[in-house]
């Protein structure tokens, strides 16, 4: 009898241990992100430490997961597809209508979200709330904010004023006519380097601040998910298209041999380029630590105009077929706390995003962080149609045509104008 | 026990009983039938049924992560026809098919032709115009961006070299197309030049030596002889090729994506696009459908014609 009874209690402890020792044990979470250095952000993920304070406040162990950029989308949808997606999503803004086309994420409480918009500044809510205070994600801390940089050691050699970036097109026009450098026949430097080749997006990422610029749009309301009209084939976005093809075919300052804006820019032989600013900052010291180079709003058509240029970000999300939504949430509150929020943009060099850490130091006197934040308020988003990724097909798809020479500006616009309006109403559907 | 070997006894089948001669026949096909079950079950699952599923896509609108289907008949193929998109890149990839297919084979049959002579290092040669055949394609068109690259690239470096102008190659849209052609043939030359080589070394030597005798020349023995008895090679090859070069898309997703204009946008790339950019997935699989029967066409339309030309020796 008292065999049989020990037999029972070691019987009854080996059937509990494997309970005991799972409820000790850390949950385990996961983030995907971004490989290489296509957003700089994203590389803070792969700091070991970046996480252990918040591993060991809620005993939950995240797991940072790096998948290459170029087939992140897919590989996020067929995931979210088969179940198996990661709880905490590092997205780029300009993914979101797709994936809010298939209901995939998750929305943020509507109290946090309240609370997170008051104490955040305006160009973060610009970039959080996607109508009436509704947010799918956080926007991390050093957004992008399309600027143009200019080599001031090129302007002092062509003879313009290092200090003084070009303000209008005409200015534009001429600065990088100056600027541009030929070896027999030739351009061996551009005096402004373009983006026409790869994803179309990316094309009208770094021609948004012209057609914008122009008091041009993509769409007819831009915080409107479903539904609208395309506004491509306009006036407007045939001048901003006109200006680069004078650049192109009249001036010759620019030229269709040079592939990335930003590697060129980095190299030396672009002496302006327009894209994320952040990105220029985080790349120029390793890859051209004698560059001296300034930053700006890009140019407008004529004085007297209110510059455009974008703005984006990536954003912490949570799919809603994420096995630990609670956690995730969790976690993306601790990421994005004022607390920490001041902690990594001081680790880090980025720029913060609630009000009251603009107010203290380094971020109040720092001169980039400044810079920036002048140029905030002229910062718009990309629309949220739910049809976005075909209206910046179609666009992109323009702008490719007409700078190589495929088609005229009219029948491009005219044609993307059909595709734009198209992909609106498929998704609206 | 093999019946017919030298030193056995061949057992007479009319000996056996006729139920014995049924049970062993049917135990051979059960187990004929078990061999191959782990091929056909796996094909069956990630080859048949994912095809029989496409299929049935294309005519729904589907939404995956909400688990819906709304049956839409043809409205998929029909969008399709009047896509502009899907059109340029039907066209881009017919140009391609039709460029690479025929470069490809003639120069895999020159190869094929100075390899089946005998020299020195003839198998190192051999083996380095095969190594681009076993590179993983993402890899090596890594490599080749940067060969394009106008500012920087060899392939400029060369022209300039020699006087002439650089190039825009990727970065232009007239240029990009006809330069993913010349990686595409780098890169299948190879396995083209191992298949003739093969079909060659096949050719009985008398055909060679009657011609000979007959007073054929080199040239002659090649057009009359050659050619004609490598005529099954060449049906292989041009049906292979052609297969291949419809469904072309990872040399054109990492060298241009499609672009300068939708310039080198092809069909495999442009589903892929709508299915997983986009997320429409009957749309996608409609052009999938589309493609598959047009591949299907050509490769019967191939087999048919050639075989006027088949031999047998």
């Amino acid at each position: 009898m008292r065999r049989a009874s020990w037999f029972a209690v070691v019987l009854t402890v080996l059937f509990l241990t494997p309970a005991v020792v799972l409820a000790g044990a850390a949950k385990t979470i996961t983030l995907w992100y971004p490989a290489g250095d296509i957003t700089a952000g994203a590389a803070h993920f792969a700091d070991k430490n970046l996480f252990s304070e918040f591993e060991k406040k809620y005993n939950i162990k995240v797991e940072a997961v790096a998948l290459d950029y170029d087939t992140m989308q897919q590989k996020i949808f067929a995931a979210a597809a088969g179940k198996n997606v990661a709880d905490v999503l590092f997205v780029d803004s300009s993914w979101l209508p797709g994936f809010l086309k298939e209901e995939m994420l998750e929305p943020v409480a509507d109290a946090k979200a309240k609370a997170w918009l008051s104490a955040v500044s305006p160009e973060i809510v610009e970039l959080s709330d996607y109508g009436k205070g509704r947010m799918w994600g956080y926007p991390q801390y050093g957004i992008d904010v399309y600027g143009l940089t200019w080599n001031k050691t090129q302007f002092k050699d062509a003879g313009l004023d290092p200090e003084k970036p070009p303000k209008t097109w005409d200015e534009f026009r001429e600065y990088a006519k100056k600027l541009t450098k030929t070896e027999g026949g030739n351009i061996t430097r551009v005096g402004y380097a373009i983006r026409h080749v790869g994803h179309p997006h990316g094309v009208v990422h770094k021609h948004f601040w012209a057609i914008y610029g122009t008091g041009g749009a993509l769409i007819d309301d831009p915080n409107r998910l479903r539904g609208g009209k395309a506004l491509i084939d306009t006036p407007h976005t045939k001048a901003a298209l006109k200006l680069i093809l004078d650049m192109l075919d009249v001036d010759k300052s620019t030229s269709l041999n040079f592939p990335d804006p930003r590697a060129a820019f980095l190299k030396g032989i672009a002496s302006m380029q327009i894209s994320e600013t952040v990105s220029i900052k985080a790349r120029q010291p390793k890859e051209a630590p004698d560059l001296k180079w300034g930053m700006a709003l890009p140019p407008v058509e004529k004085a007297g105009d209110k510059p455009v240029t974008l703005l984006g970000a990536w954003l912490y999300s949570v799919p809603k077929q994420a096995k630990n939504k609670a956690q995730a949430w969790q976690l993306i509150e601790w990421l994005n706390s004022q607390e920490k929020d001041f902690e990594l943009c001081k680790q880090y060099d980025a720029s913060p995003r609630y009000k009251a850490n603009w107010e203290k130091e380094p971020f109040k006197s720092d001169p980039y962080d400044q810079g920036l934040k002048q140029m905030y308020p002229y910062g718009k988003k990309l629309p949220i149609n739910l049809g976005l990724n075909g209206i910046m097909d179609a666009m992109g798809g323009a702008i490719q045509k007409v700078w190589h020479h495929e088609a005229t500006i009219d029948a491009a616009l005219a044609e993307a104008q059909r595709q734009a309006d198209k992909a609106i109403a498929d998704a609206a559907k | 026990m093999q019946p017919g070997r030298e030193g056995e006894q061949s057992p007479r089948p009319a000996s056996y009983p006729r139920r014995t001669i049924s049970r062993l026949h049917s135990r051979h096909i059960f187990h004929a039938y078990l061999f191959i079950a782990p091929v056909v079950l796996l094909f069956g699952l990630f080859r048949v049924l994912p095809s029989v599923q496409t299929l049935l896509f294309s005519f729904y609108k589907v939404e995956l992560l909400k688990d819906r289907l709304t049956f839409i008949g043809l409205d998929n193929f029909i969008s399709l026809f009047s896509d502009e998109i899907f059109q340029k890149a039907t066209v881009n990839t017919l140009t391609y098919v039709i460029t690479i297919v025929p470069i490809s084979a003639f120069l895999g049959l020159l190869l094929a032709v100075l390899f089946n002579a005998k020299f020195a290092l003839k198998e190192f040669f051999k083996a380095v115009y095969f190594s681009p055949m076993v590179t993983s394609t993402v890899a090596a068109a890594m490599v080749w961006w940067w060969m394009y690259n106008p500012q920087f690239g060899i392939f400029n470096v060369l022209l300039r070299l020699v006087g002439l102008p650089g190039q825009p190659w990727l970065m232009s849209s007239h240029m990009a197309l006809p330069s993913i052609i010349i990686f595409s043939v780098w890169k299948n030359l190879g396995y083209n030049m191992i298949i003739y080589l093969a079909g060659l070394q096949a050719i009985p030597q008398q055909f060679y030596e009657a011609a000979t005798i007959d007073g054929a020349g080199p040239v002659m023995r090649f057009r009359h002889v050659t050619i004609p008895l490598l005529a099954p090679t060449t049906t292989f090859i041009l049906i292979y090729d052609t297969i291949l070069a419809l469904q072309v898309f990872d040399q054109v997703f990492v060298l241009t994506g499609g672009g300068p204009a939708n310039s080198t946008n092809v069909v495999v790339l442009d589903l892929y696009r709508q299915a997983f950019e986009r997320y429409n997935f009957g749309y996608a699989a409609a052009e999938a459908m589309v493609l598959f029967l047009f591949i299907l066409a050509v490769t019967i339309l191939q087999y048919y014609y050639s075989r006027r030309y088949e031999v047998a020796y």
